[in-house]
């Protein structure tokens, strides 16, 4: 009767190469991989900057200014996996769109007959414990988890990202105050929070990754504060001061805009990480309730037949790994792009 | 903070501990001046002699049968602790064991008449005293679980050296099959200072097949021979050592390698496995353990009885154990399993699996249409498996819902509790010693497993109270006939399926027998 | 031992570990409180009554002020009683030296994999950079990161299971009990850890090496004559060697939470598992425990690496 939890693994903090300073400033700035560890110090900060050496060479001139679509064409020569990753996703939200046009069966149509059945013409991927069309189930759980890593990643951007600048622009008491309250978060076990969170709101995939999204929050609000603590003393941010902008006006014309491409880079790397938190979530049972599939649970359901029929945890565990590998992709290629000295080799 | 640190230094350490650790730490100091009075080491190595090794499953809540509340505590305490009366495996009907007569001389006074010659594990003597003091400890100490059991007991005296007298409130005879449970181990008085109010928690001294050695939590249960066991030639092996293996992959592959000779509580996937395998053989039976649904019937359209029997006769129990079991399992009709003494073929009659009858039902209540009910749950993905198949089937009728989850305490407490949050919660029911308690405990007006606190139909209350009003087994059996046939007629609760225990041992092991309760006993299991 | 700065430092960073950790207990204790779900019930058992949990709550203090619950509990923590578990009664304190240990060591071991085959990796990878060698190491890199560990540990359970002996697929023994056994049982679980933690220190060794060498510092090494290889070896990598400790840092911090779903798959009795189990069944003082511990282990990890950082790099902290 007592239930065996499995718990979630929302690792915060995805790759963090540093963000591509322009290499004009020799900042000691905060990184981004700094930004996501916990209690982080800016001796880190000055760690990374000092590992960093400032470099001028004829190779690092940045190219001059392309047309979009030049751009666009360049990007997909220079890296193809990241096309294929783009298609990858395009594919997996159409999936979610379009799903029950595409699915062969109804995913929730149960046929005691055809248990766990191997791969054959009527069922492209078998069937699994209840005599569920697996490729349905695939295809319809493809909306759990693009709603979940759109909604976890969302709700991480909106807390985050204003908590960060805050912090960064205002400094002093405030900074310490935020960062402290920031490096508690980041020493927390994610999953107590997780359980927490899903337990005051109630349990179902939408709290679940709305306590995903708190969960990474402070990354984003490190990240967003670096940046503002480096863009706080440029040039156009001092002027706009002098010439009386609100704070409010100065973060969200100035700040924010120039802030914001590290930020969506570790979004991008986000979603994978809630894509991962989510399976963990519903390995645990607190994600995608039934009857409706999500790939976390389909994991979760092989885990019970692991014994007699091991080959059900693969289906769902390969779409999570494409799609995250996707996520990934694209991120560290979005993060190559805008960094136009990036070492390329 | 100050002031609390230097009034604790005046008043002493103890006025200032929570309730619990302050008993406890008297109840640890009680225990030990106990022990050590009477020379008992705390800790026995028992290495020599033939070793008894099992895979269990739960790590027990407690070691004093009055204080713990896990229905796998069972499996622990049988070891440690022999009870007053004890069951048929099959059956369930009472046999004696170290009360080896019992008789009601009238409907309100039960005599027990003891056995001779028993000593605790601290070679303290087992008499009608220590029996008293027990009763005593069980129905009235402030942190005794079993209170509710014992409820109707008036008044408990050793009426000789071997006989206790209990006199009753009313007529109650489900008392004996009561004390074959955790109301009726007996604990040694001196092991517990003779103070009602303090435990033996962690250290199990009772006058059971085998000495308590140690526990050291999620990892072992030891224990040893007790060479005054009261029954000849067992225990039938020298050591035990209870490992403890929540995950049953774990546990089966222990017996598989022969690190274990027995695993029990076993998943009905595994069953395939085990009888695959040569050296491995499978030990399956019935238990009193059923899934159900239980209906909060204060509100909404499950208050109409039409209604609650169209969900009743919407389930196809044969395909629900098929799904869900892997086949290992039988459809519940009742809240007994068909090898029970009081299961009753009148009340089967109303349990059987009738779509089209169903539609009509709810046609006749005017809900062809259907409704929706809130179901709750637990995230258990087996129990997520339940709920998707029992979903499937209500649907139809067109009965839809939707399933919310969460972990044990939170559901049942909402469920059970103030809050009456949910219209039906899919669980189980885990048994009882005597069918009158599981009836009464499902379904009397006040008790907890009544969600809504609904009073029971007519004549319900009637056809228990006789149930405990007389001592003959066949009238017992007549009387659960109609409280029995009430219920399932009313379809007050949706019975699912009976779960069968499945359970491996290597092919060593001889005397590993189930029984119906579905806590395995082990003094006579011997390997080799 | 420690020049003036960094003890200054470290001093520093102590104190600031002190409100950390109150907010952090506090925010789980009240966070444990505000949730639904009482464990008065699972204390009461089968024979639970709405009297007899009542009766419960009174007796385990749990109908106090939640002030003064929390006060208790902070001033059991300050002497090192932990109290107990409210389900087991276990001294929460052994629960902790029960399983802490055995999470220590399958986390150490997935670090310790990481490292020594993340390393070379890396390193391979920048020897050779846009090579195959090169895309084949960012690839698998690319795929550890994105793989679920717990799935791969899963994938492992079944690979090795009921027919393969080599390694046990479940099951756990404790490194004080017996050593070698214990390797053999934290093998499968390390390496389901350590899948992502290779592929992260890989790559980001990869990019911080490619840097340096294309960097001007190098390019003049290079011109006086330096062999690539010793240049590499013993230039790059005391270069990079701060970036590696950020990135191990960073890898102790995120294995410890992900260690929490590899234990459930593989049966391991750690502070995962623990923690997990007393948050479902609303076991409070074991959360609390737990919790505790575990802000501890990541403030310590991370003074540490701020520590070592200071050694291996002087300028820092200097501000």
């Amino acid at each position: 009767m007592t239930s065996q939890p499995r718990p979630l693994d929302a690792a915060p903090g995805a790759s963090g190469r540093d963000p591509a300073e322009p290499r004009a400033h020799v900042d000691p700035a905060p990184s981004a991989v700094a930004a996501a560890r916990g209690a982080a110090s800016t001796a880190t900060a000055d760690a990374q900057a000092a590992a960093r050496p400032a470099s001028y060479s004829v190779a690092d001139v940045p190219p001059t200014r392309r047309s979009f679509g030049r751009k666009v064409r360049d990007w997909g020569s220079d890296d193809p996996f990241a096309v294929v990753a783009l298609i990858v996703l395009l594919a997996i939200v159409a999936c979610s769109i379009f799903a029950p046009w595409i699915s062969p069966y109804d995913p929730t149509l149960q046929d005691y007959n055809v248990i766990l059945m191997p791969p054959s013409p009527e069922y492209i991927l078998g069937t699994d414990d209840l005599g569920r069309d697996v490729f349905s189930r695939l295809i319809h759980g493809a909306s759990a988890s693009v709603y979940a890593a759109f909604l976890a990643v969302g709700v991480a951007a909106i807390l985050g990202i204003p908590v960060g600048l805050i912090a960064g622009y205002a400094g002093g008491w405030v900074d310490d105050a935020i960062s402290r309250i920031i490096d508690t978060f980041l020493s927390f076990p994610a999953i107590v929070l997780a359980i927490a969170v899903t337990g005051v709101l109630g349990i179902g995939l939408t709290n679940a990754m709305i306590s995903v999204g708190i969960v990474f929050a402070p990354q984003l609000a490190r990240l967003a504060r670096a940046r503002t603590l480096v863009l706080k003393q440029e040039l156009y941010v001092d002027a706009a001061r002098c010439f009386g902008a609100s704070p409010t006006r100065i973060l969200w014309k100035h700040v924010l805009p120039n802030a914001i491409q590290p930020v969506l880079v570790q979004m991008t790397l986000l979603m994978a990480v809630a894509l991962l938190a989510e399976a963990s979530l519903s390995f645990l049972g607190l994600g995608m309730q039934p009857p409706e599939p999500s790939w976390g649970g389909m994991i979760a359901r092989a885990y019970l037949y692991m014994q007699i029929a091991p080959e059900q945890m693969y289906a769902p565990g390969l779409a999570i790994l494409a799609t995250a590998l996707a996520f990934n992709t694209l991120g560290e290629s979005l993060r190559e792009a805008m960094d136009p000295t990036s070492a390329k080799g | 903070m100050d002031d609390k640190i230097a009034k604790m230094k005046t008043e002493g350490m103890l006025a200032h501990l929570p309730p619990l650790r302050r008993r406890q730490f008297l109840a640890g100091a009680a225990a030990a001046a106990g022990v050590g009075a009477l020379g008992l080491p705390r800790m026995a190595s028992a290495q020599s002699g033939s070793t008894l090794r099992i895979s269990s499953y739960t790590n027990p809540s407690s070691m004093d049968p009055a204080i713990g509340g896990n229905g796998g505590d069972h499996v622990y305490l049988w070891n440690f602790y022999d009870t007053l009366i004890e069951w048929d495996f099959d059956t369930l009907a009472p046999i004696p064991s170290l009360a080896k007569a019992w008789e009601f001389t009238d409907p309100t006074t039960l005599v027990l008449t003891l056995e001779e010659g028993v000593t605790f594990h601290d070679g303290s003597p087992f008499n009608a005293e220590a029996v008293v003091f027990n009763l005593e400890r069980n129905r009235g100490a402030e942190t005794s679980n079993v209170k509710p059991d014992l409820a109707t007991i008036e008044s408990t005296e050793a009426t000789g050296e071997y006989e206790v007298t209990i006199r009753l409130k009313q007529p109650d005879t489900a008392l004996p099959l009561i004390l074959s449970d955790r109301a009726g181990m007996m604990v040694s008085p001196t092991a517990l200072g003779n103070d009602p109010e303090a435990n033996v928690n962690r250290n199990a001294v009772g006058a059971g097949p085998w000495k308590f050695v140690s526990w050291t939590d999620h990892d072992k249960v030891e224990g040893t021979r007790n060479e005054a066991y009261w029954r000849d030639g067992q225990p039938a092996m020298d050591n035990l050592v209870m490992t403890i293996t929540p995950e049953r992959a774990t546990a089966m592959r222990a017996v598989q390698s022969g690190q274990s000779d027995l695993a029990y509580s076993l998943s009905e996937t595994q069953k395939t496995l085990i009888e695959r395998l040569p050296n491995l053989k499978l030990v399956e039976g019935p238990t009193v353990y059923i899934f159900q649904l239980y209906l909060n019937r204060s509100r909404g359209p499950l208050q109409d009885a039409r209604v609650r029997q169209a969900l009743q006769l919407a389930i196809d129990r044969e395909a629900y154990v098929q799904a869900t079991q892997a086949g290992v399992g039988e459809p519940a009709r009742m809240f007994l399993p068909q090898a029970h003494w009081a299961y009753s073929e009148a009340a089967a009659e109303h349990v059987y699996f009738d779509l089209d009858r169903a539609k009509a039902l709810m046609k006749e209540a005017g809900l062809e249409s259907g409704f929706e009910i809130d179901f709750v749950s637990y995230t258990d993905q087996a129990f997520v498996q339940r709920q998707e198949v029992v979903l499937e089937q209500l649907s139809k009728i067109n009965v839809r819902g939707a399933f919310r989850n969460g972990p044990v305490p939170d559901i049942v407490s909402r469920f059970m509790g103030k809050e009456k949050s949910g219209d039906s919660m899919l669980s189980a029911w885990t048994g009882r010693p005597d069918p009158t308690q599981t009836y009464d405990l499902l379904f009397s007006e006040n008790s907890f497993y009544n969600p809504g606190r609904t009073p029971p139909p007519e004549g319900f209350a009637e056809a228990l109270a006789e149930s405990r009003a007389t001592s003959d087994q066949e009238k017992r059996k007549a009387a659960f006939d109609k409280v029995q046939t009430i219920v399932m007629r009313e379809a007050l609760a949706i019975t699912l399926s009976v779960r069968y225990e499945v359970n491996v041992a290597t092919t060593q092991v001889s005397g590993f027998v189930p029984n119906l309760l579905g806590k395995p006993k082990f003094r006579e299991v011997k390997v080799g | 031992m420690l020049n003036p700065l960094q003890r200054r430092m470290l001093r520093r960073r102590l104190l600031q570990a002190i409100p950390v950790l109150f907010l952090a207990t506090f925010s789980v204790f009240m966070l444990m409180k505000l949730l639904p779900g009482d464990v008065a019930v699972v204390l009461a058992g089968e024979q639970a009554t709405d009297e007899r949990i009542a009766e419960i709550r009174e007796i385990y203090g749990l109908n106090r002020p939640l002030l003064v619950q929390y006060g208790d509990w902070v001033l059991g923590a300050v002497t090192g009683d932990l109290s107990q578990s409210l389900l087991s009664g276990e001294e929460i304190s052994t629960t902790i030296a029960r399983v802490f240990p055995n999470t220590l060591f399958i986390v150490g071991y997935a670090i310790l994999i990481s490292i020594v085959l993340g390393v070379p990796l890396g390193v391979l990878a920048a020897s050779r950079p846009n090579t195959w060698v090169d895309k084949f190491v960012m690839t698998f890199s690319s795929v550890g990161v994105a793989l679920p560990n717990f799935w791969l540990a899963m994938i492992f359970v079944g690979a090795f299971a009921l027919n393969r002996a080599w390694l046990p697929a479940t099951g756990f023994v404790p490194p004080q009990e017996d050593f070698f056994a214990a390797v053999a049982h934290a093998t499968l679980p390390a390496v389901a850890l350590a899948a992502s933690g290779v592929a992260e220190v890989a790559r980001q060794l990869r990019s911080s090496l490619v840097e340096i060498l294309q960097s001007q510092h190098f390019r003049t090494l290079h011109a006086k004559g330096l062999h690539p290889r010793a240049m590499l070896w013993r230039h790059g990598l005391r270069n990079v060697s701060v970036n590696l400790l950020t990135v191990i840092s960073l890898l102790v911090n995120r294995t410890l939470a992900a260690t929490v779903v590899v234990e459930a798959v593989f049966a391991i009795p750690g502070m995962g598992t623990t923690m997990v189990n007393a948050t479902l069944q609303r076991d409070f003082p074991v959360v609390q425990g737990v919790v505790l511990m575990m802000v501890l282990t990541v403030i310590a990890v991370n003074l540490i690496t701020d520590m070592l950082y200071s050694v291996l790099d002087p300028r820092i902290g200097q501000k």
